[in-house]
């Protein structure tokens, strides 16, 4: 029997249900924490599992396990089990103590699990759909905070509408080439030379439906509202998860079934890129709340990502799972640090409140002075490395103007991020920040460390990530 | 024997270096008269072995020696390793140029004592200058010798810039490093295009193969010309440089902002006549370049008299000794250029010990009237200053070629010399050079009447003169005895019957140039007109300082124009200034406002304001309506969707 | 018979088309109440399905309706976590205008 091959989704499902079910049993006020630690077991049993699972097609075609969705799977199980870890501090602060918190963010990874294992649009848009539905509440998920309410509606709204336009999108390709299996339209593709309208039409709304999730440009604006209003820990599991599930949907899409069209989307992926690079690292120059710039920074790394996808190469692919590793380590600690500061028990966000953290926490400060130098692509830090291989692979496509542009505008961002450094280590210091907590620090340090060290790991994770793309492109 | 001598003569060139850095480096903390110690120390073990290599050589008869140190550059097929040249050549300039830096040495501890600050630097690079200058002198192929160039002018910057609070000093510096610069760029294009013909920077090797290249030709537009005669002209204009003549010299009266001990060893002695050594050293290949030669010959006679002339109306005593240097060199070059280098390298010679000795006593006096060096103030200090107004005199004697002081005997071998190369430049230059002995002898003997003799003019500065300590006068007693015994005693050897023996084929005559056999056989009237006109010189000189001293006040004002003409040095100056300095800083104005300021500078803040406006806009834009927001987003899929189907 | 075979696909695709243009303008012409937005999200969705069924019945293929199926439940689900929401919303602001929900901008 082949459903083994959806066992690590199966797995936490049950483990969401049990953690819903447990939370509903228990008295209220011990919930959380219980719930919390039984989710991170889960997540890193799962993790386990993700790895030895076999790979194969399930399902009726339906759904589908290779070396790709294992890598991507591991990284979106990593960015659950640390949004949880920050979680618990937050909890801790707002005394929200709602369990829910903890199921909804393990659904919306299995959805995101489920996408990236996707081999059928169908399976596609339920993935996509039960990961979206948990962040909608998720975001609003601090009730009594009217911007998390505000976040939450916003996000509610545009997300329906984008997956409005990503379910027409697929019922226009199911209809004009008469299935829905990855398979199927391959094949279709494959045979019919000249492309129906009704069938390019189709392939731009699901291609739009599937920016709207990596907050591509310019299906971006929700991005800093949304960022901004959520609570930290969701942010942080907002810009990792589903981002990578989508960017898997979006590399597994274009290699696979339309990799016959390269030449007709490969355009429209550069100039989404270049945009999303230009926009995110312009726009987060004007920015005072940290949250929103870094939900700008978030859309210029998408649009790095994209790089690799323009390219429609192995080696691009490739360079795409690579910036999306660091992007992961770089990015949760941000919002590890983001997660610290708050004074006198006050949540503060703005980038000013981060003054002088260089003398009154300088651990910290230290390590928020790599994620901001390995997001400026600063070698020898991770994110040099993420930016080098897409940009590798885009002159080995001879893509030159986007290697240009691309480049031009990396100085750009470089600006919003030495800023936040030198805010911290040379304007005058505030007061000093709340003491933080166990967890917050253990994920600082973790992933401060991680983006330090990466270069160490280099060449083992180039060759996994080598082996990954290539499963795409049989 | 051959070994010691040349480990004596390599100790001899970098006993300075030693002296240099412990006393540069080690000078805060050793303390100012250790310091001191050491550099003169260093002086004095270079100038012991300097004799003794000049003795051994002598002796021995050694006609070349290459003295290996270690490899330096070897980059493909170019090689540069560290080797030292002894042949009399060298041996003769570093016992020289040792000599006369330990006397300087010497006198500076008088000269410098009163100074506030401590005066290790000083000594320093004192030491430094002397190390580049032996490096330069010792130099087996045209790179070490450019190293040492090079070194010379940053010492000499170092030292004319010693003074640095005072602005006239620094731009002084800078100036003499400037002008240095313009001449070595040539220079440096002579080495390379050397290199490129003969294939080595070695002397040996670059002698050996100019038979054979002579006939080596370039073209431009058409006209032919040829190679060495190229590479002699471009190698001349970098010791034009050095050896400050005419349309370059413009950086060495300036330069004598530095204290006045420099002047005497860098500015009269040594420093300056690198570029006859370079010439003499380079001797070969000059020879095949007649055009060069004559060339040569018009700048040296040109300036020899144009710097004659200046030096007249000069106020300032150090200037006048100044332009007298220039002057002396043009004799030089003079010399070169008919390829008499043995006179050229004997009147190199004297010329260093009593143009040196003459920077002295100007320095003794300008010590004794506490820096005052206007002459125009001075007057009868003779009861004053005995010792430096006896040794004044000698080197005014020696200067002025008044038999049997030195400078007779090698100004007039370079007018014989001049006269007897029979061709027109050569008559051309016994003529410029004949009325510079004149007028070389009328402004030394107005140094002296201004200075030493005649009535007070500033009572204030009579009254606080003082005469020199010993440590001055001493140095200044052995250059003396230079200055009147140098040119008889060395003349034999220099350019007398036992030149051959002693030069020993170091410096090369071609077999045409029979110029210093033809030079002992001037006619009489030819070779007694300098002395004549020297005497001539010291005559009027009498008559217009002591006899009427209303003589000169009168020609002054009578012929203003000349006067001034000659005040500010021909205007040369101005000149620059009009020609090269204003165009030059208005076009750096240009590129700094406009292309500095406004490009290069106006491209980051226009990036910089752009992107600031986008990320206004950018966020002015994300308005906080979702409806605006889904808005974009219907319009980005119809954009996308349109793009799409239009170009597939 | 299939009452496809009379009128034929193109009836349906406009029709579904119209419909989702309807609830796109619906979504930003709409500067009132949340709850029409709500409104129009449902629109767009049940436009989809309106394509789905039609083009399964065209291809005699089943997918489609499956789909459909699924799609229904998810706008089920959709529409109750959007008036959760909006109920959360109303709650901290005390209104549901659509030019209120504009506090985080720039």
């Amino acid at each position: 029997m082949n459903w083994t091959l959806a066992i690590p989704e199966i797995a936490l499902s049950i483990s969401g249900l049990i953690i819903l079910l447990w939370g509903a049993i228990q008295k209220k006020g011990n919930a959380f924490f219980p719930c919390a630690i039984l989710s991170i077991a889960a997540f890193v049993a799962v993790g386990f599992l993700t790895l030895t699972v076999s790979n194969g097609v399930g399902y009726n075609g339906l759904f589908i396990n290779d070396e790709f969705s294992r890598y991507m799977k591991i990284l979106i199980i990593i960015a659950g089990f640390l949004s949880i870890i920050l979680s618990i501090d937050f909890n801790g602060k707002n005394d929200t103590n709602c369990f829910e918190y903890i199921a909804l963010i393990v659904f919306s990874t299995v959805g995101a699990m489920v996408m990236v294992s996707s081999n059928d649009l169908m399976t596609l848009y339920m993935g996509l759909e039960l990961s979206s539905l948990a962040l909608y509440i998720l975001c609003a998920i601090d009730r009594k905070n009217v911007f998390s309410a505000e976040s939450g509606v916003k996000y509610f709204v545009l997300g329906s509408v984008a997956s409005g336009i990503l379910l027409y999108g697929i019922s226009m390709i199911y209809g004009f080439s008469g299935g829905m299996g990855y398979s199927t339209i391959h094949q279709i593709i494959a045979s019919n030379h000249a492309l129906s309208a009704g069938f390019a039409v189709g392939l731009v709304f699901v291609l739009v439906g599937l920016c709207f999730k990596i907050s591509a440009v310019p299906f971006h604006m929700w991005t800093p509202d949304v960022y901004q209003g959520a609570p930290t820990p969701v942010t942080t599991f907002l810009s990792t998860a589903p981002k990578f599930a989508a960017f898997a949907l979006f590399l597994r899409l274009m290699i696979g079934p339309f990799g016959h069209l390269s030449p007709q989307w490969q355009l429209l992926i550069e100039v989404i890129a270049i945009l999303s690079i230009i926009i995110g690292s312009v726009g987060a120059i004007a920015q005072t709340n940290i949250k929103r710039m870094m939900a700008y920074s978030s859309i210029s790394h998408m649009g790095f990502a994209l790089v690799g996808l323009a390219a429609a190469t192995p080696d691009g692919v490739m360079g795409t799972l690579i910036y999306l590793t660091t992007y992961l380590f770089m990015n949760v600690g941000t919002f590890a640090v983001i997660a610290a500061m708050s004074r006198k028990g006050h949540v503060v966000e703005n980038i000013n409140d981060l003054a002088g953290l260089g003398k009154t926490d300088p651990g910290i400060a230290t390590a928020m002075a790599i994620f901001m130098f390995s997001m400026a692509g600063v070698p020898p830090l991770a994110g040099f490395f993420g930016k080098f291989l897409v940009f590798k692979a885009a002159l080995g496509a001879d893509l030159y103007s986007l290697t240009i542009i691309g480049l031009l505008a990396s100085a750009v961002g470089a600006f919003f991020y030495l800023r936040i450094v030198k805010i911290m280590f040379f304007d005058k210091a505030v007061e000093a920040l709340d003491q933080r907590s166990l967890s917050l620090s253990f994920v600082t340090f973790s992933m401060g460390t991680l983006t330090l060290v990466f270069m160490l790991f280099l060449s083992p994770m180039i060759q996994m990530g080598q082996i990954a793309a290539q499963s795409l492109f049989h | 024997m051959a070994p010691i001598t040349s480990s004596l003569f390599a100790i001899s060139v970098f006993a300075p270096l030693g002296g240099f850095l412990i006393a540069g480096l080690l000078g805060r903390v050793l303390g100012d008269n250790f310091a001191k110690f050491i550099a003169i120390l260093g002086m004095l073990i270079a100038v012991v072995f300097s004799w003794c290599v000049l003795g051994n050589m002598l002796h021995s008869g050694i006609s070349s020696t290459i003295v290996p140190l270690f490899d330096w550059i070897h980059a493909g097929s170019f090689n540069v390793s560290w080797y030292l040249r002894m042949d009399m050549l060298s041996v003769s300039m570093l016992t020289m140029v040792t000599s006369v830096s330990l006397l300087v040495h010497i006198y500076s501890i008088g000269y410098m004592s009163h100074e506030t600050m401590p005066t290790y630097r000083f000594f320093a690079y004192l030491s430094l200058f002397t190390f580049s200058m032996l490096m330069l002198i010792t130099s087996d192929n045209l790179i070490e010798l450019f190293f040492g160039w090079e070194a010379v002018g940053l010492s000499s910057y170092l030292l004319i810039g010693y003074w640095y609070t005072r602005p006239s000093a620094v731009a002084a510096a800078i100036k003499a490093f400037v002008v240095n610069r313009i001449a070595d760029l040539f220079f440096l294009i002579g080495i390379c295009v050397l290199f490129i013909l003969s294939g080595s920077v070695f002397y040996d090797d670059i002698f050996h193969k100019i038979p054979e290249l002579a006939n080596t030709q370039y073209h431009l537009f058409s006209y032919g010309f040829q190679a060495y005669e190229f590479i002699a002209l471009l190698l001349f204009i970098g010791a034009m440089g050095k050896s400050a003549q005419l349309f370059l010299h413009v950086w060495l009266p300036d330069a004598m902002e530095g204290p006045t001990p420099v002047s005497a060893l860098i500015h009269a002695a040594t420093m300056v006549t690198a570029g006859i050594f370079l010439m003499a050293r380079m001797s070969p290949l000059v020879e095949f370049a007649p055009h060069v030669k004559m060339f040569i010959v018009i700048m040296g006679a040109t300036t020899a008299f144009f710097a004659g002339t200046v030096a007249l109306a000069q106020p300032d005593i150090k200037k006048s000794i100044a332009y007298s240097t220039c002057s002396q060199l043009g004799y030089m070059f003079v010399a070169v250029g008919v390829g008499a280098y043995q006179v050229a390298m004997f009147h190199l010679t004297t010329h260093a010990f009593f143009k040196a000795l003459l920077f002295l006593g100007a320095g003794s006096v300008i010590h004794a009237l506490h820096d005052e060096q206007n002459m125009f103030k001075m007057g009868g200090l003779s009861k004053k200053l005995p010792a430096t107004c006896l040794l004044m005199w000698i080197g005014c004697l020696a200067l002025g070629g008044i038999f049997p002081f030195a400078g007779y005997w090698s100004k007039d071998a370079i007018l014989e010399a001049a006269w007897m190369s029979g061709s027109t430049v050569g008559y051309y230059a016994w003529i410029m050079t004949a009325i510079t002995a004149f007028l070389t002898a009328f402004y030394s003997w107005r140094i002296l009447f201004l200075v030493f003799h005649g009535k007070p003019r500033d009572q204030k500065i009579y009254d606080h003169a003082h005469e020199s300590s010993f440590v001055m006068t001493l140095p200044m007693c052995v250059l003396a005895t230079g200055a009147t015994i140098g040119g008889f005693t060395l003349a034999p050897y220099y350019i007398g019957k036992y030149q051959l023996a002693f030069w020993n084929d170091s410096i090369f005559n071609a077999p045409t140039n029979h110029i210093m056999t033809l030079m002992h056989h001037a006619p009489y009237l030819i070779a007694k007109a300098p002395l004549a006109l020297g005497i001539l010189g010291i005559i009027v000189a009498f008559i217009c300082y002591i006899a009427a001293p209303r003589i000169p006040v009168i020609m002054a004002s009578g012929l203003k124009g000349i006067y001034q003409f000659l005040l500010n040095a021909w205007y040369f100056d101005k000149l620059y200034d009009f020609i090269f300095v204003r165009p030059y800083i208005a076009l750096s104005k240009i590129l700094w406002k406009v292309g500095d300021q406004e490009i290069v500078e106006g491209m980051p803040v226009a990036v910089a304001r752009i992107t600031d406006r986008s990320a206004k806009g950018i966020s002015w834009i994300q308005n906080g309506s979702f409806a605006f927001y889904a808005f974009t987003m219907a319009i980005g899929l119809v954009v996308v969707l349109a793009t799409f189907l239009i170009y597939h | 018979m299939n009452i496809l075979n009379t009128v034929g696909l193109a009836p349906y695709l406009i029709v579904s088309g119209l419909l989702f243009t309807i609830g796109l303008f619906g979504i930003f012409a709409s500067r009132k109440n949340l709850i029409v937005i709500l409104m129009s999200i449902e629109l767009m969705l049940l436009s989809a399905n309106l394509n789905l069924i039609a083009f399964s019945s065209a291809l005699e293929n089943l997918t489609g309706q499956v789909l459909v199926m699924f799609t229904l439940t998810v706008a089920a689900a959709e529409s109750a976590i959007g008036l959760a929401i909006v109920m959360v919303y109303y709650r901290n602001r005390h209104s549901v205008e659509v030019q209120d929900a504009t506090m985080m901008k720039g």
